[in-house]
Parts: structure tokens; sequence; C-alpha cells
């Protein structure tokens, strides 16, 4: 009886610690927001809301000359022109990003030959991996001159950059979505259209296009979240200059997210600039909630009847009964169609270009930077290594997954082995999870910075930067760890109760080993985002370039070192070489990747064919 | 834009098939068939799964395009016109040769959009000329009382059967002259059967129809001529009524009398 009541308790702690990791993301969102907004309302107290909101001037510097004055808080924090240039660039970027993007979606789909699209597709999530810093560098390198020849004042840095950069971060997500739900249309579709007598460009463009609409709507408001949060891509190019108003594409202004990035270094501790960038950064969590919102209103509807307020809009009277005549002059169209198809022709070809222009322009200008000393010699003044970068980017990555992992499978075990199929729990978990993947990483930095640094008193540490990193890199895991325990069959797990084994034993004996595969990608997809990014540490971490001497003290990760340089200025070719080197190792995680894909459907496949 | 012109069909007789072959890569789906096809007559094609009868059928309006290392020899001839020559007007083609296919496949738009679908590829835009389509299409296919107040619905909220005679009016929008149909009512239950057996017997007074089946007691009672396919050949083919009573082959005898299949 005692061992037996020994084995219930373990089993219900078991429980409890799963579902306890499935929780974490809903107290990891109340935790970001309530401690975003607590910091943020000194800002509001002594600003007001309202001149916050609606002031038109940002000027943070007027604080120490008037010091001496009379006035406390003479600066002024005005986020309107910030807002509004946010909402601009976003706007730019969803139009452009959209564009290329959905038109990519339908060549994938429909037009490339059979023997590129393997390679097309793998181009495509090359670019959505190139770190964000990466892409800016592009953006200040190759872009701004050339926005600098168009621009009437010569003017390079501004909105009109700011948009070309954001296009590139999201036009791979729009293109994959959408290509996702554009192969998704039934096949009968396709056949009904030809069957008519209209050519495939008609039936691509006027019947298969629409009955994706659902998806590609999906897909343009995911890509305006990620537009919105962005944040060093477009502080390499937009210019820097807060609080100016966005009346010409070719003028430096400021968004929201590089405010925060460009000032977050120079705001006092307790002063109200800090304050007022917290309270930037909680606009943009709530620009991202509301977009989140959005998405799960669509993913709803697009469940329901198609014909909704939109379509009622448009309802028309009904049909009166005619005298029919029957006869009717059929012609030859879509000529509209048939031009559609040569745009998304040109599209891909632009991605395809963009995408390897980007790396062929940085490892030619680096590679012959890159030596053994560089990667791994010690910085000595001016001669900087990043070894430090390497150093720090392997401390992070192990200790972002050493806690994230635990968290993330024990999440998923709860939410598919214990918790009833869409229960209010799931369900509320779920939306935490996806409100957590849409946080912007520069929000991110802002919460590890006032929660591990301050209240924690980490400082700004390897350890708080890894912390900050697990938030980042949990929904992914428990999103792929959960996709595959969902595909291990049921059969298995009732054979392994059948003879006995209790259910703790049954999930880590026989359903864990296999979902392997999902967790396996989901390490690789974690240490693809950990390499890229630069905001959530560059104020958690630091930007240093010295080696760490322990989890407690500064150290920047190789992407980092990337916005050390740039900050500096000084390390032209460094940069280069640094880019290189990130290059390299998002290109192999990515053929990791594809590999493992394979190598694991290759396993399944045999599985089956030994069943029959 | 010239109008698209139409197929001129002589001697009452609408597709000519001549020692046709087809195969899928190395596999022979069909052998050497023969079988001419009446004007304004329901043939239908019986025959097991995978005797090549929906094959033969998709190959009238070319719709075997789509599958690939699909590969035809031999002559099919539709109004004197072959249609496997490498200058064939496709769109020509399939709007004069429409489709109705196993499972319904509305388009995921209203009623009204779905039918207007078709015209509005043959560049017809006058709102009062797709209004007077869309009510004769659903006239001739014998919805129009059903759904002249849910015309601007979608078309997916229909039922199996609504769907599939929705399909039928598309594919009528665009003033086909023949109808090719493969199993139209596999899909369906007995009473929607029924309404689109009746709606053929009203459909052939103006357009040839041609109907692949599983059902044989369907064949005997709308089509005027059946054919009996088995293994890729064409066994044996004439009027409806005799075959059913004094098939010729011992095989089409077998089949029809439940002996395998």
């Amino acid at each position: 009886m005692k061992a037996k009541a020994k084995k219930t308790t373990l089993e219900g702690a078991a429980k409890w610690t799963f579902a306890v990791c499935a929780a974490f993301s809903v107290f990891a969102v109340f935790a970001i927001v309530f401690f975003i907004l607590y910091r943020s309302i000194p800002a509001f107290q002594k600003i007001g809301v309202f001149e916050f909101l609606f002031g038109e001037t940002w000027a943070p510097h007027w604080e120490d000359k008037v010091l001496e004055g009379k006035t406390e808080y003479a600066s002024i924090f005005g986020v309107s022109n910030i807002v509004q240039t946010s909402l601009i660039v976003t706007a730019g970027a969803a139009v452009l990003g959209g564009l290329i993007g959905v038109f990519t979606a339908v060549f994938t789909a429909y037009y490339c030959p059979k023997k590129l699209k393997g390679f097309f597709e793998q181009t495509v999530n090359l670019l959505s991996g190139i770190p964000s810093i990466i892409v800016g560098f592009f953006g200040v390198t190759v872009l701004v001159p050339i926005v600098e020849k168009l621009s009437p004042q010569g003017e390079g840095m501004g909105m009109l950059s700011a948009v070309l950069v954001l296009a590139i971060m999201i036009t791979p997500t729009i293109a994959s979505l959408s290509k996702n739900s554009l192969e998704a249309v039934p096949k009968e579709y396709l056949e009904g259209a030809l069957g008519l007598g209209a050519t495939k460009d008609q039936a691509v463009f006027s019947v298969l296009l629409p009955a994706a609409k659902s998806g590609i709507f999906s897909s343009l408001i995911l890509g305006i979240g990620r537009a919105v949060g962005e944040t060093m891509a477009v502080s390499f190019v937009i210019g820097g200059a807060s609080g100016k108003a966005p009346d010409s594409f070719f003028k430096p202004v400021g968004s929201l997210t590089t405010t925060i990035a460009g000032e977050l270094g120079e705001a006092s501790f307790g002063s109200v600039h800090l304050s007022a960038l917290t309270a930037i950064g909680f606009i943009l969590l709530l620009f991202v909630l509301a977009i989140n919102l959005v998405l799960t209103l669509v993913k709803r509807g697009g469940n329901r009847e198609k014909t909704g307020w939109f379509a009622k809009l448009f309802r028309r009277k009904k049909l009166k009964e005619t005298n029919a005549s029957g006869k009717h002059s059929y012609r030859r169209g879509g000529a509209v169609q048939t031009a559609l198809r040569f745009v998304s022709y040109f599209f891909a070809a632009l991605v395809v270009f963009t995408i390897l222009y980007l790396i062929v322009d940085i490892v030619v200008k680096g590679l012959p930077y890159i030596s053994a000393h560089f990667l791994f010699g010690a910085t000595k003044g001016a001669n900087v290594t990043i070894s430090a970068g390497l150093v720090t980017t392997l401390m992070v990555v192990g200790m972002t997954l050493l806690i994230s992992l635990p968290l993330g499978i024990g999440g998923a075990i709860y939410l598919n082995e214990y918790a009833k199929k869409d229960s209010k729990f799931v369900k509320v978990v779920r939306l935490f999870i996806d409100t957590l993947s849409g946080v912007p990483s520069i929000v991110f930095g802002l919460f590890g910075m006032i929660f591990f640094c301050q209240i924690c008193a980490l400082g700004y540490s390897v350890l708080a930067g890894s912390f900050t990193m697990v938030l980042i890199v949990l929904p992914t895991i428990i999103r792929s760890t959960e996709e595959s325990l969902k595909e291990v069959p049921q059969s298995v797990r009732e054979g392994a109760l059948a003879l006995g084994a209790s259910k703790v034993r049954t999930i880590f004996t026989v359903v864990l080993p296999s979902a392997i595969p999902g967790i396996i990608t989901s390490i690789v997809l974690s240490v693809g985002r950990i390499v890229g990014e630069s905001a959530a540490l560059i104020y958690t971490s630091g930007a240093v370039v010295e080696m760490p001497t322990g989890y407690l003290s500064q150290g920047s990760t190789l992407s980092v070192f990337m916005y050390y340089f740039q900050c500096e200025g000084l390390h032209m070719n460094e940069m280069y070489a640094t880019a290189t080197v990130l290059i390299a190792i998002v290109l192999a995680l990515n053929i990791l990747i594809a590999l493992l894909d394979r190598a694991f459907k290759k396993k399944t496949n045999g599985k089956d064919k030994k069943k029959v | 834009m010239k109008e698209i012109e139409k197929f001129t069909f002589e001697q009452g007789v609408a597709i000519e098939v001549k020692g046709m072959d087809l195969y899928y890569g190395n596999f022979q789906a069909l052998k050497k068939i023969e079988m001419t096809m009446p004007e304004k007559q329901v043939t239908a094609m019986i025959g097991p799964s995978g005797c090549g009868k929906s094959t033969l059928l998709k190959s009238l309006n070319r719709m075997n395009d789509l599958v690939e290392g699909c590969r035809v020899e031999g002559s099919i001839k539709i109004g004197g016109v072959e249609i496997y020559e490498k200058n064939t007007d496709l769109t020509m083609l399939r709007k004069n040769v429409g489709m109705v296919f196993q499972r319904p496949n509305p388009f995921a738009m209203s009623v009204y959009d779905n039918i207007a679908y078709g015209p509005r590829t043959f560049g017809i835009k006058k709102r009062a000329e797709l209004d007077e389509i869309v009510e004769t299409s659903l006239k001739n296919a014998a919805m129009w009382e059903e759904l002249k107040d849910r015309l601007h619905k979608s078309a997916l909220s229909l039922s199996g059967g609504q769907q599939q005679r929705l399909c039928i009016a598309r594919a009528l929008a665009v003033q086909p002259q023949i109808l090719l149909m493969d199993e139209p009512t596999s899909a369906l239950d007995p009473i929607s059967t029924g309404k689109i057996e009746e709606l053929c017997g009203e459909l052939k007074k103006s357009v040839t129809i041609v109907m692949v089946t599983h059902n044989m007691q369907q064949a005997a009672r709308i089509s005027d001529k059946t054919a009996f396919f088995l293994l890729g050949e064409m066994v044996e083919m004439g009027d409806t009524e005799r075959i059913f009573s004094m098939p010729k082959d011992k095989r089409t005898e077998d089949y029809i009398t439940g002996r395998f299949g």
C-alpha cells in the first residue's frame, strides 16, 4: 500500500511539474506586460499621458541643460512623430513585402519548375534565417547608397531605406506562409477552373488565390507584426533621429524600436528618459497584442462561412427574372492574369537575386579578413578579434537550452499528454505562447534589463542575456515538440500502458523517444535564433569586446559584436568578416535542418514499409 | 477580341475516337479504343474500377494534360477536329466540352460568382448579361427556385447534392456543346442522384452528354448508348437497351449480371 501511495504522489508531482512548465508562458507574458507597464508609470505621471502620446517633440537631452535652471524634467518626451514613423514604415513594408511575398508564393506553388522548387524554397528559408543585424548591415552598405541616388537631397538614411530593409525581413515569412495556404487549396479547384476553359493563369489568379485569401491575410498580419517589432535592421538605416517629423522618405527619423535601441544605453537608471523609453516599449507591446488579437480573429473567421460582413457590404439586390435571350458572345480573355504571371516571375527572381547578392557581397568582402587569429586570437587594443564573441555565443546557447529545453518539453508534454483537448487551459496557454512568440525582441531586451539585470540584480551579464533568450526560444521549442508528440500514434501509448507501465514511465520511455526528431529540429531552430539575436542581448548581456570571465560577467555574442563595430564605426573589415562568420553559421544550420528533415522522413518511411 | 468558335457536328456525330492508346509513363491505361458518340444523346461508360473509363473521359477535353507522364496516341476527333494536335486551342476545347467532376468542386465564392466565373473568364463583364446567364443556367440545372434568394451566399454552404448541381449550372453557363460527367452522383445521396438523372434527361435536348458511372442501373435508366470497359479495353458498345438485354460479349454479360466487378 505504501509503495502504491508513493507512486501516485510521484505521478501527481510529475503532472503538476508539467502543468507549471506549460503555464510558464502565461506567467512570462504577464510578467513582461506588468513590469514594462510598471516602469512606464513614472513617465506617464511626470510627462502626462496626453503630452506623451500626442506631443510631437522628443528631446531627451534637454534634461541636463535645464537642470541648472528651474524645472527638473524639462526634457520633452512626445512620441507622436515616433509612432507615426513606425506606422508609415510598417505600412510601406507591408505593402512592398506583401506584394513580393504573395507573388513569390504564387510562383513557388504554381509556376516553379519542379527541379528548381527545392532550391528556391531553401533560398527563401535562408533569407528568413539571416540575422536582422546583417540585413541592416546590407542595408547601410548597399541599399542606402542606392537610395541616396534617388533622393533629391542626396540623403539615403530614412524611411525609404527602412521600408526596403523591412521588406527584405518580412518577405520570406509572408512567402512561405502564403505558399503553404496556396498549396492547401484543393486540387479540384484547379481542375474545375480548367474544365471550364480557363487558362492556368486565370485559374491561379481568379480562383486559387482568392480561395487561399484567409491564409494569405494571416501571413500578412504576421509580417506586419514582425515589421512593427523589427529593431536592428531598421536602426542601421533609419538615421537615428528620433522625434523628427516623418514628412519625407529621405530624411533621418526614428521609429519606436530604434528609439529604444538607440537611447537605452544613455538613459540613466531611474530617469524619466528611461521610463519614457519603457513606455515606448509598452506602446509597442500594445501594437503587437492588437495584431495578435486580429490574427486570432482572422483564423477563427477563416473556418466559418466565407461571406461575412465584407460581402454583405456589397450584397446586391435579388435578380429579377428576365427574358433570357440565350445569345452571348464568349471571347478569349486572360491577358491580365498572364501579365500577373510575369510579375510573379519577376518578384521571385528579385528575391533570389537579393539573397544571393547579400551573401556574395558580404562573403567576398569578409573572407579575406578571416584568419585563425581573427577567430580565436585575443583582442589587443585596436586589434579586435571575435574569439570573445564565439565563446559568449556558445555560453548563451548552452545556458539558454539548458533552461528552455526542460521547460519547453515539459510544457509540450502537458499540452499533448495530460490536458484535455481544447480545454480552456490549453486554449489560454496556446494564445499566450503565440503572444510570446510575437513579442518584439527589443521588448524582451527591455524586460530582461528591467527584470533580470535590475530587479534580480544580475547586472549586465551573460546569465541575464541567457535568461532573456529563454523567453524568446521557448515558443519554438514547445511548438515543435508538441507537433512531434502529436505524430506519435496512440497505439504506442496504449501498448506501454497495457503492460502496466505508469503514465510518466510511458511518456519518458516510449513517447518522448519517438518525438526526438521534433526536439532536435527545435534545438537547431533555437540555436539559429540565439545566434542571430542582437536587440534582446545588447542591454542584458552587454556590448563589449572583452572575453567573459563567467556567467556573471558581461559578454557579447557575434551578432552583438556587429552592433558594437557599427557603433564604433571604425571596423568595416571586421564587420564584413563577422557577418561572413554569421552567414556561415546560419547556412550550416539551414543545411543541418534540411538534412535532419530528410533523415527523419526516410526513417519513418522505412518504418511504414516494414509494417506493410 | 474574337468570339470563341464552336464545333460543327456532321451527320449527328459528336466525338470520334480511333485507335487510341493512352500511357501513364510505361503503363498502358487504354488500348486501341474505337468509339463514336452521337450528338445530343447520353453515352454511358461502365466497367469495374481501374478499367480506364475515367481516363478516357478526361482525354476528351484533355484534362489528362494535368497528369504527369500521360501520353496519348491515335486519334480523337470532336466535330471532325483532331484535339490532340499540337496547336489545339485548349480554351476553345474546354469551353465547348464542359466537365462535371466526381466530387462537387464549387469554388470558395458565392453561388452567383461561381456561375459567373466562366462567362467572366470569357470576357463577359456586363452586369445585366451576367445576371441573365446566372438565371438561365440555374433554371437549366433546375435549381433557380431553390437558390434565387441565396445567390450571394457562399457556395460551400450548400449541401453536397446542391453543390454538384451548382457545378452543372456552372458548366452550362459557358454554353458547352458537350458535357462530360465523371461519376457525378457517386458522392451523393439517392434523392440528389435522382435529381441529377432527371436533369440529364432534360439537358440532352441541347447538349451531348458523356457519362462515366459505376452504377449500372443509372446507365440503364438514363443513357442512350452504353460502352463497357475492362482492363483498358473497350469490350462492347451499343444501344443501352441492347447491351443490357442481349450483350454480345461474354465479359459484358458477366459484368452486367453481377458475376464480377
